[in-house]
């Protein structure tokens, strides 16, 4: 298990490396000026773009730029904008609005999701198995910014005009949990259909199995059919489904982080691609990277825990 | 008994009600009704530290002008300077300028506005190694190039010589060559004082500026999140009524409008597409829809691609087979006008109707000119625009007009980002028509001219076409050195004519500025560069 455990994280690194590579190289590639990208719609001037140029290094070609990046990076230093930030910093301005948002999701996510997935399970052909799958139907085909801009519209507006005052239209810290209730949901709402729906469908085909028909044979209590027996084995696909999108609810958190103004790492990527900032999108997006393999390595670790079959060497 | 104590209470009821209007019109008269109170207002992350010297984008020249008062300010409906923290400004040559300090301007922690001040912030600005987005406009001065001597060389000097403190509220600045708007620009943010608390550490500096202005910071700024600034109360000028003002950074200008209609924040100066349909029926009186400076154009490569667009008459054509009034009506629901002079309309100088016969929508005689001239080669070109900033409509709308008026095969170029485009453009790689835009940097019908179509702005403006007359370039020479301001207007007008003549750019809408602001406020006005004017806003 501890070798298992270290063998991964070493295998990490290659990816890591890999990763930053492939980025910094499509950032440069892609071409865009990040001095004319600053002055807008202006022409730069020719001067103090040449200036900036030279300072940030800019006309090096690209091995060298990505070097000197690497060897910054080693150093802990990711770099700094053209405006004169470092790119720690933005990350670590913007990151723990993303990592709340990503937790409030998730939790709505597993929460509500395994739970409309298993009441659907069980009463499957009845009434609310019919609205389950109606309304996943439903939020799987509207894309995140119509639904986050109408609830936007009609809890924010639409509800303080009637004088009922909770969800807040944008962000605000003060705000504190309250802030994040809504745009989690909106965050959280695709994938919440995905797992209510992979619930139903693994749940189903759990307690069609052998060893199931034994224990309700036995005669044990319904409860405990599900809970223990069925519902164990049908929860490894769906961990593995969680797993991945923790990762994906914080790199896409693009839209919904627009939508609600929150100042996190979407709002970051945003803004680095609209102004050419090579810099700040290869360290957010290694960050993305990281956080994608640590919880993959959660998730294999978690199926030893849900099936003891499965062993790690 | 009954009666008696009804009429009593009614009794007291007018006369406390009398005594109530009695003392708001009182309070009006004063010009001070209701202060204090705090708003929040949007705005867009500032791309630079808050230094006057090093801003040249809109987001943080709005927070520079709640923060910093400049020598001279515009006024909000006509745009004439007028003197701010100048006492005078005088000069007999339009070559060397006398500036006169106010008494009683301080900094926002207490250090006197003096002449040193303007000179320090000036000499940073012009030293290329700062390399400050305002350096260009400091090229005017005489000892600029000492201080910006070009790439891969090093200044020779750290102070302009063109500026010379006089006496602690005196100083004199000596220009290269006579530029009668020079009182005009010194409006700009470039301009603006710093105190010698910058000195010590700039960068600090612009995350918590200390101004002269109306407000100060209250707190640094967050980014990405908020700047907050409250009312200064030694300001030497009028004081803000305003206890603070927040300005909440927004990335999406959809939720900004939102949070506006639930008054969660009071003003919105820049209102998304989307609530164009339905914001004046929603705010009414408090829905502002003005003009402001932009300009847009259709450029046209007339040195890249003399074979295409070398001739007058095809420009022209070009310029009579486009239908203005429908373009801003269908395609830009009104938020823009059809432009009929190369000078903004909010300008001094500008003349209704100037473009004339170039400007009139008049497909048959566009044909005729066209079909005279030879057409283009190859009967094609191309039409090119940044696809970032939602241009296709109207780039698309243009070609259809132009293949539908003149026969020609019109073919929109996407480029990624305006910056692409500018490369290749400079490049001499691109050789299409291509969309471009102008809006001021002070409020001069000079700054509609030598920056787009001059010989110098070849290489240092926005002169893509290369575009050269030296019947133009003499005309802008002679009104730089007129001294009375009437008569340089009618030589910069002689010489918008001779680009009205030969149409290097086709204008072809003028911006509109919208915005709105919640019942909770009053008094909210938007001046000419499209900046709240926040120290005159008042609680309801």
């Amino acid at each position: 298990m501890g070798r298992y455990l270290i063998r991964r994280l070493i295998q990490a690194i290659p990816v890591l490396l890999g990763a930053t590579f492939l980025i910094y190289f499509l950032t440069f590639a892609l071409g865009g000026d990040p001095v004319q990208a600053l002055a807008g719609e202006k022409k730069a001037d020719p001067l103090v773009a040449a200036m900036l140029r030279e300072k940030y290094h800019l006309d090096d070609p690209f091995l060298v730029q990505y070097w000197n990046y690497l060897t910054g990076v080693l150093q802990g230093n990711l770099g700094e904008t053209l405006n004169g930030r470092q790119v720690l910093d933005l990350i670590t301005e913007a990151f723990p609005y993303t990592v709340n948002l990503a937790i409030v999701a998730f939790a709505i996510e597993a929460l509500v999701g395994v739970t409309a997935g298993i009441m659907a399970a069980l009463r499957r052909g009845k009434f609310l198995d019919q609205l389950v799958l109606i309304s996943t139907l439903l939020v799987i085909s509207i894309p995140v910014f119509v639904t986050g801009f109408v609830l936007q519209l009609l809890l924010g507006v639409e509800l303080k005009e009637l004088g009922f005052d909770f969800f807040p239209v944008s962000f605000n810290e003060s705000d504190g949990f309250k802030a994040y209730l809504l745009p989690g949901f909106i965050l959280a709402s695709t994938s919440l259909a995905y797992v209510t729906r992979l619930t139903r469908t693994s749940l189903m085909e759990t307690m069609r199995a052998d060893y199931v028909r034994t224990a309700v044979a036995k005669g044990l209590p319904r409860r405990r059919v599900v809970v223990n027996h069925a519902l164990r084995n049908a929860l490894i696909p769906i961990v593995t489904f969680l797993g991945a999108d923790l990762g994906s609810l914080m790199g896409g958190a693009v839209i919904t982080e627009n939508i609600f103004n929150i100042n996190g790492i979407g709002g970051l990527i945003a803004q680095a691609i609209r102004l050419d900032q090579g810099t700040v999108l290869v360290g957010v997006v290694t960050l993305l990277v990281l956080v994608y393999l640590l919880a993959n390595l959660i998730v294999d670790l978690l199926y030893a825990v849900l099936d003891p079959r499965i062993r790690y060497a | 008994m009954r009666g008696a104590t009804s009429a009593k209470w009614v009794a007291g009821a007018v006369i406390v009600a009398m005594a109530a209007t009695a003392c708001s019109t009182s309070k009006e008269g004063d010009g001070k009704a209701k202060s204090g109170g705090n708003i929040t207002v949007v705005l867009g992350e500032p791309q630079h530290g808050l230094i006057g010297q090093n801003t040249a984008e809109s987001e943080g020249a709005e927070v520079l002008n709640a923060l910093f008062t400049g020598l001279v300010d515009y006024d909000n409906k006509t745009n004439e300077p007028k003197l701010a923290v100048a006492e005078s400004i005088d000069t007999q040559d339009s070559k060397t300028w006398t500036i006169k300090l106010k008494d009683g301007y301080t900094f926002h922690n207490g250090e006197k506005v003096d002449a040193q001040s303007f000179v320090r912030a000036w000499n940073w600005g012009a030293n290329q190694e700062n390399a400050a987005e305002g350096l260009p406009f400091f090229s005017k001065i005489e000892g600029s190039d000492e201080l910006a001597p070009g790439k891969d060389k090093k200044p020779t000097a750290t102070e302009l010589k063109g500026l010379k403190v006089v006496d602690e509220k005196t100083f004199t600045v000596t220009l290269k060559q006579p530029f009668s708007q020079f009182k005009t620009m010194l409006g700009y943010n470039a301009f603006y004082p710093l105190p010698k608390a910058f000195e010590a550490d700039p960068k600090k500096f612009g995350e918590a500026p200390i101004g002269n202005g109306p407000f100060q910071m209250d707190g640094a700024w967050e980014h990405n999140k908020q700047i907050k600034v409250k009312r200064f109360e030694n300001y030497a000028g009028s004081k803000a009524k305003l206890d603070g003002v927040t300005f909440k950074i927004y990335d999406n200008l959809d939720t900004a409008y939102n949070d506006l209609r639930a008054d969660t924040i009071q003003i919105v100066d820049k209102l998304p597409t989307s609530a164009m349909a339905t914001v004046s029926q929603e705010f009414g009186e408090r829905y502002i829809y003005k003009p402001e400076s932009g300009v847009g154009y259709v450029g046209l490569p007339i040195s890249t691609n003399p074979e295409a667009f070398g001739k007058v008459e095809i420009r022209k054509a070009i310029s009579m087979a486009i239908d203005r009034e429908a373009l801003t009506k269908t395609i830009f629901n009104n938020t823009r006008k059809p432009a009929d002079d190369f000078i903004s309309p909010i300008i001094p100088g500008y003349r209704k109707g100037a473009l004339g016969e170039a400007g009139t929508y008049n497909p048959a005689k566009a044909k005729e000119l066209w079909t005279q001239a030879g057409g283009v080669p190859g009967n094609k070109i191309e039409l090119g625009y940044n696809a970032d900033g939602g241009h296709k409509e109207w780039i698309e709308a243009v070609a259809n007009q132009l293949k539908a008026n003149l026969g020609v095969e019109v073919t929109p170029k996407p480029f990624a980002k305006f910056g692409d485009m500018l490369t290749d453009l400079g490049d001499k790689k691109y050789k299409g028509a291509f969309r471009m835009a102008w809006s001021m940097d002070y409020p001069a019908a000079e700054n509609y001219l030598r920056p787009i179509f001059s010989k110098v702005a070849i290489d240092h403006g926005s002169n893509y076409g290369g575009y050269v007359n030296e019947e133009f370039e003499k005309l802008m020479d002679e009104a730089d050195k007129t001294v009375d301001p009437a008569a340089s207007i009618k030589l910069y007008q002689q010489a918008d004519d001779i680009i009205i003549r030969d149409l290097p750019y086709i204008p072809v809408f003028t911006y509109m500025s919208s915005s709105a602001y919640s019942k909770s406020v009053k008094n909210v006005e938007i001046d000419a560069q499209g900046r709240m004017d926040l120290a005159n806003v008042e609680l309801n």
